[in-house]
């Protein structure tokens, strides 16, 4: 079967190439977790690399998919590297944070503070609402309850 | 032979140059005699200019080098050899080698000694200079090189506030004449055929006729503007008595005969293009008539010696310019004849006087006023004769050279007032020439007087109890503190630091003996080229002289007769007035005071000029200062500031170290970009 | 492009960015209540349905289907990747993102980069990421993984560009597909391969122009789809003869920048000396 790839899947690939690089970028800026930023980064690159094979094929050659091998190579030795970095920052200061990591700033500007007062109020898990509240029975009214034996109730 | 002078003409010039180089270099070595090699170059000067005098021809000129060749301006070094040129030249520097040889003996001890000479001899290559050019733009030259020796010859004691203050005063006071100077050569480049500013082009018939109506006027005008600054007249004669700060030899020399006379010099070469406007000839008459008769007013109360002999010389200066403003319609030609010859024979005998005068200070041990000193005449005996030859002169007593100048001048003003009474101006002249009756006699009454008060009565010698003598000075020197000092009548010692050791002694020979000989030509030069017509034919050899009007005029016998009596009538007043203690002239201040006091303040034009003139300057001074400071000193900070305020308070907080943040602003730079560029 | 699609992309950027605003981490590290999440849900679920309408699937149904399902899901993948407060969920939905990836390879033809993808991206490289975490977060969320540095900037920047992105794209024309008969497919397959070539006006550019020599490079044989009798080559046949013999020193160079790269990553964290028996075994041999 002879398949045609034309130009109109060619923008589909690149669409999708350019939401993938726009939602790492997305991660990548606003994340403060070293491994979650470098996450990020490495869907940047899946969205260039579709874009490259989306290409290729469209060219009808294979210079697209051995840029992208190489560009497999480049991620995986930038993820080790990125890797032992971290390590490293981690070690110094036990903490993924990247808000640690602000010396190179301008003379003269405050550092940015790493908590904020009300985030360290705040609980991790979402609270639930009223809607959690257990349902008691009003008052002076006898509840329901099938009358069990009691050893029954043990189980 | 006349060939080899016109073609060597340039060593006039360069000979004082010279010796003005080596006296400066070789200050050093030379130290005490550095007055040999300038005055052995003025004095060779002066034999070359003899030879000159012999070779003077209208048309000679000879180009000695190459200076602008711009392509509308070419301007080449040349030097013109005719009548009124070789005159002046040979007039300069005899007068100038007479003066550094008295110099050599006055300045004995100076510490600047070689400076002065060096001074001198530059001094002296500027005047020559200055008379040889044959182009405007050249004289304009050599004028701003006189008054730049001026400048510095007036202030060559520079560490006396008084001195440099009139130094000051006499250059920016000729800057204001050397503006109208300048704008003059700007138009007479604009209207000149070819753009050719040399005299041999202007002066001719066919460039004349060409000139458009406003230059006729405007021209001359401007030209006379620069000669009233540099000839002192009004109403800018302020500098020429403060001018008096400097040593008596450059008072003689500069301020008597040489370059104050380059003002009537520059207006006798224009005269053909002045004659083209006879309301601006009326308008030089009348200012040299108001000066001289103002300057001699002020002359009278004068008590400092050569203060007198200052406004003499710018009331002298009036009768010149008197002459040429009377050379209307056919009287041209005489009226330049006189001009000439009253400078000609004013340059020897006020520079006799001016010489005597330092003779006298030199005496008395700078002592300058005459109130402190008195009956000289058998301690200061060259002198003492010398200074009589001068005054008579100056007064115009037959048979000195005063007499001849003076009457041929009077003789041009009564013409004039003849010839131009056609065209209405007639009783101007007239006026003037009884005026310019009157300001003779007072010349020789203030003239006598300064005789008297010196040379005559009983022996005083000045002494520190004299009731004009200075108190001592608390801090520097007169220090006004205003740039142009109001220069009191009653001026103190005029000291350098000669030291007092030799008052009462007379003169060394070194300065008699110029005396001598100036007396001489005092004596002789009026009789020997006046009546002879020599001086009249020698300058009939000039360009341009035959472009003006001339007619018949005789010797008028009744002209000689009242000036004569009016000359006898001052010396007689003056003398029944101060030969001997006599109290009239005191009750006479006393009953005239206002007027008294009027001349001895010299009309307060001082003052006049001070608050008109330097006040609004330094007003204006200080509204410069304050825009500059605030506005252009402020914007130049603004702009240095600039790139701090940039970097520090607006950039460098944005400088957190936070890389996300650095890559989010990258990444909006991106995105802006972007969107800007496809949307528009 | 026209006025419509121009709304329907600032719309879709539109709900995107609010969505995704909603779905992050607050900044200040504040809990966000289920309901906003779940706005936040449904605000991008609606940005993607507008999303999904500047596709245009390919024609073969199947190809179509898995099309739309790698595509969503790797797009949901990377959102959830992206905003999950717990760094393993990141990690694992990164792994979904990837897969889809790999999917979306395969549809392009690319089996081995495919099958490579999966390896060492989900096999290797989110392996050791998912180390490392453990390593060092093993409480599993902290305090810095609840909140985001400047989101809203973050999300401004991001749709901004998205949104020029979709003004570049969207309007490719798409083209006819031709009739499935086969003399017009071929000739449409051979348009296909000169489509490179005119794309570049290869042949209009000057002898001696860089562009010329590298466009002629990847317009080789060994480089093309298809064979020189017009069938295709196998994926990984094709992938090697271009590899080996158009790209020889890239592969030479990538093993070297690997090597190096391994070195480096052993050198930065620090090996310890070994302890030979007889030394003591101290902090004081280390080298940090």
């Amino acid at each position: 079967m002879i398949d045609v790839f034309t130009l109109d899947l060619l923008r589909n690939y690149l669409l999708a190439g350019a939401a993938l690089f726009i939602l790492g970028m997305l991660g990548f800026l606003s994340r403060r977790n070293l491994i979650v930023m470098f996450l990020s980064a490495e869907m940047m690159l899946q969205g260039t690399a579709l874009t490259l094979v989306a290409f290729g094929r469209y060219h009808g050659n294979l210079t697209g998919q051995v840029f992208t091998i190489v560009i497999l190579t480049v991620a995986a030795c930038e993820a080790s590297i990125a890797l032992a970095l971290i390590v490293i920052l981690y070690n110094q200061r036990s903490s993924l944070d990247v808000t640690l990591w602000q010396d190179i700033r301008e003379e003269g500007v405050p550092a940015t503070p790493q908590m904020q007062e009300e985030a360290e109020a705040e609980p991790i898990e979402p609270v639930p609402g009223p809607e959690s509240y257990p349902i008691l029975t009003p008052a002076g009214i006898e509840p329901a309850h099938p009358v069990q034996p009691w050893l029954e109730r043990r189980k | 032979m006349s060939g080899f002078f016109v073609q060597n003409v340039w060593m006039i010039p360069c000979l004082p140059l010279a010796g003005a180089l080596i006296a400066a270099v070789g200050a050093r070595r030379l130290r005490e005699s550095s007055h040999v090699p300038v005055v052995a170059g003025i004095v060779l000067a002066f034999l070359v200019s003899l030879g000159a005098l012999f070779s003077a021809n209208p048309e000679a000129t000879t180009v000695v080098a190459r200076w602008l060749s711009i392509s509308n301006l070419e301007v080449p070094i040349e030097f013109r050899v005719d009548g009124l040129t070789t005159m002046m030249l040979s007039m300069v520097t005899f007068v100038s080698s007479l003066v550094a040889i008295f110099a050599a003996g006055y300045m004995a001890g100076d510490p600047g000694y070689p400076r002065f000479f060096a001074l001198i001899g530059l001094f002296v290559f500027s005047m020559t200079g200055l008379v040889l050019s044959n182009n405007y733009m050249l004289t304009y030259v050599f004028w701003e090189g006189v008054g730049v020796c001026s400048y510095l010859l007036i202030g060559y004691w520079h560490t006396r506030p008084a001195a440099a203050a009139a130094a000051m005063k006499a250059f920016l006071v000729n800057r204001i004449g050397d503006f109208g100077f300048a704008i003059a050569i700007f138009w007479l480049w604009a209207v000149v055929p070819g753009h050719d500013l040399s005299y041999g082009n202007i002066l001719s018939e066919s460039t004349l006729g060409a000139l458009p109506e406003a230059a006729r006027v405007g021209i001359p005008l401007l030209l006379f503007w620069a000669a009233t600054a540099k000839s002192a007249q009004i109403p800018l004669y302020v500098w020429l008595p403060d001018a008096m700060e400097g040593p008596t030899p450059v008072s003689a020399l500069i301020h008597a005969a040489t370059m104050v006379t380059a003002g009537v010099y520059l207006i006798a070469r224009s005269m053909p293009l002045i004659a083209l406007a006879p309301g601006v000839q009326v308008l030089i008459a009348v200012t040299g008539c108001a000066t001289a008769l103002l300057s001699a007013s002020i002359a009278l109360t004068q008590n400092d010696l050569k203060r007198v002999m200052a406004y003499s010389t710018v009331s002298q200066l009036g009768y010149m310019f008197m002459a040429l403003g009377a050379g209307v319609s056919d009287v041209a030609q005489l009226a330049v004849v006189a001009a000439m010859f009253h400078l000609f024979t004013h340059a020897f005998f006020k520079a006799l006087l001016f010489l005597a005068s330092g003779s006298v200070m030199h005496a008395m041990g700078d002592v300058i006023d005459m109130r402190r000193f008195g009956g000289l005449r058998h301690r200061l005996p060259f002198t003492h004769l010398t200074f009589a030859v001068g005054g008579l002169a100056l007064a115009g007593i037959f048979p000195l050279a005063g007499f001849f100048s003076k009457d041929e001048i009077l003789l041009a003003l009564k013409s004039a007032s003849h010839s131009a009474a056609g065209l209405g101006w007639g009783w101007v002249y007239a006026l003037i020439y009884w005026v310019a009756l009157l300001t003779a006699f007072m010349t020789a009454f203030y003239t006598a007087r300064a005789y008297f008060m010196t040379f005559w009565g009983p022996e005083k010698l000045p002494s520190p109890d004299d009731p004009e003598a200075p108190r001592p000075e608390p801090g520097p020197g007169h220090g006004h503190g205003d740039a142009l000092p109001h220069g009191a009548g009653q001026d103190e010692n005029h000291g350098h630091d000669h030291g007092h050791d030799h008052v009462g002694q007379k003169s060394p020979p070194i300065m008699t003996f110029p005396l001598l000989i100036l007396a001489g030509c005092a004596i002789l030069a009026g009789i020997l080229f006046g009546p002879t017509h020599l001086f009249e034919h020698h300058l009939h050899a000039t360009l341009g002289f035959e472009l003006l009007g001339h007619g018949e005029h005789g010797f008028d016998l009744a002209t000689a007769l009242i000036s004569t009596i009016a000359g006898l009538l001052g010396i007689g007043l003056a003398y029944r007035f101060y030969a001997s203690e006599s109290p009239v002239p005191g009750q006479l201040a006393t009953r005239f005071r206002p007027l008294y006091e009027a001349s001895l303040n010299k009309f307060s034009v001082d003052e006049v000029y001070d608050w008109v003139v330097v006040k609004t300057t330094k007003a204006l001074a200080v509204v410069c200062e304050f825009l500059d400071i605030y506005l252009v000193d402020q914007l130049v900070i603004g702009i240095a500031k600039l790139p701090r305020k940039l970097g520090k308070d607006l950039l460098a907080g944005y400088q957190n170290g936070l890389i996300q943040f650095y890559a989010a602003v990258s990444a909006l730079g991106v995105a802006v970009l972007l969107f800007i560029l496809l949307l528009f | 492009m026209s006025t419509g699609q121009v709304i329907l992309a600032t719309l879709v950027v539109l709900l995107g960015a609010g969505g995704s605003y909603l779905l992050l981490p607050h900044r200040h590290g504040a809990t966000r209540s289920r309901n906003v999440h779940a706005a936040g849900a449904v605000l991008v679920s609606l940005g993607l349905l507008g999303f999904l309408t500047f596709w245009s699937p390919p024609s073969p149904f199947l190809a179509g289907l898995f099309f739309y399902l790698f595509s969503i899901g790797a797009l949901v993948g990377g959102l959830l990747t992206v905003t999950s407060r717990n760094p393993i969920y990141s990690a694992l939905w990164f792994a979904s993102v990837v897969l889809s990836t790999a999917g979306l390879f395969l549809l392009a033809g690319a089996q081995f980069l495919a099958a490579g993808t999966v390896i060492v991206y989900a096999g290797a490289i989110i392996v050791t990421f998912l180390f490392v975490i453990m390593l060092a977060q093993m409480e599993g969320k902290a305090l810095y993984d609840r909140a985001a540095r400047a989101p809203a900037s973050a999300t401004f920047t991001c749709f901004l560009l998205f949104w020029c992105l979709l003004y570049i794209l969207g309007p490719l024309h798409p083209q006819q597909a031709p009739e499935t008969s086969e003399g017009h497919a071929q000739q449409f397959a051979e348009k296909s391969l000169v489509r490179g070539r005119n794309l570049a006006d290869f042949y209009r550019l000057p002898e001696n122009h860089p562009g010329r020599a590298v466009l002629a490079h990847s317009q080789r044989p060994t480089s093309a789809l298809r064979d020189a009798s017009g069938a295709e080559k196998p994926d990984v046949a094709g992938l090697g003869e271009a590899l080996y013999s158009d790209h020889l020193v890239t592969v030479e160079l990538a093993g070297t920048l690997l090597f190096v790269a391994l070195i480096a990553a052993v050198a930065i964290t620090g090996p310890k000396r070994p302890v030979r028996p007889g030394e003591p075994a101290g902090d004081a041999a280390l080298k940090t």
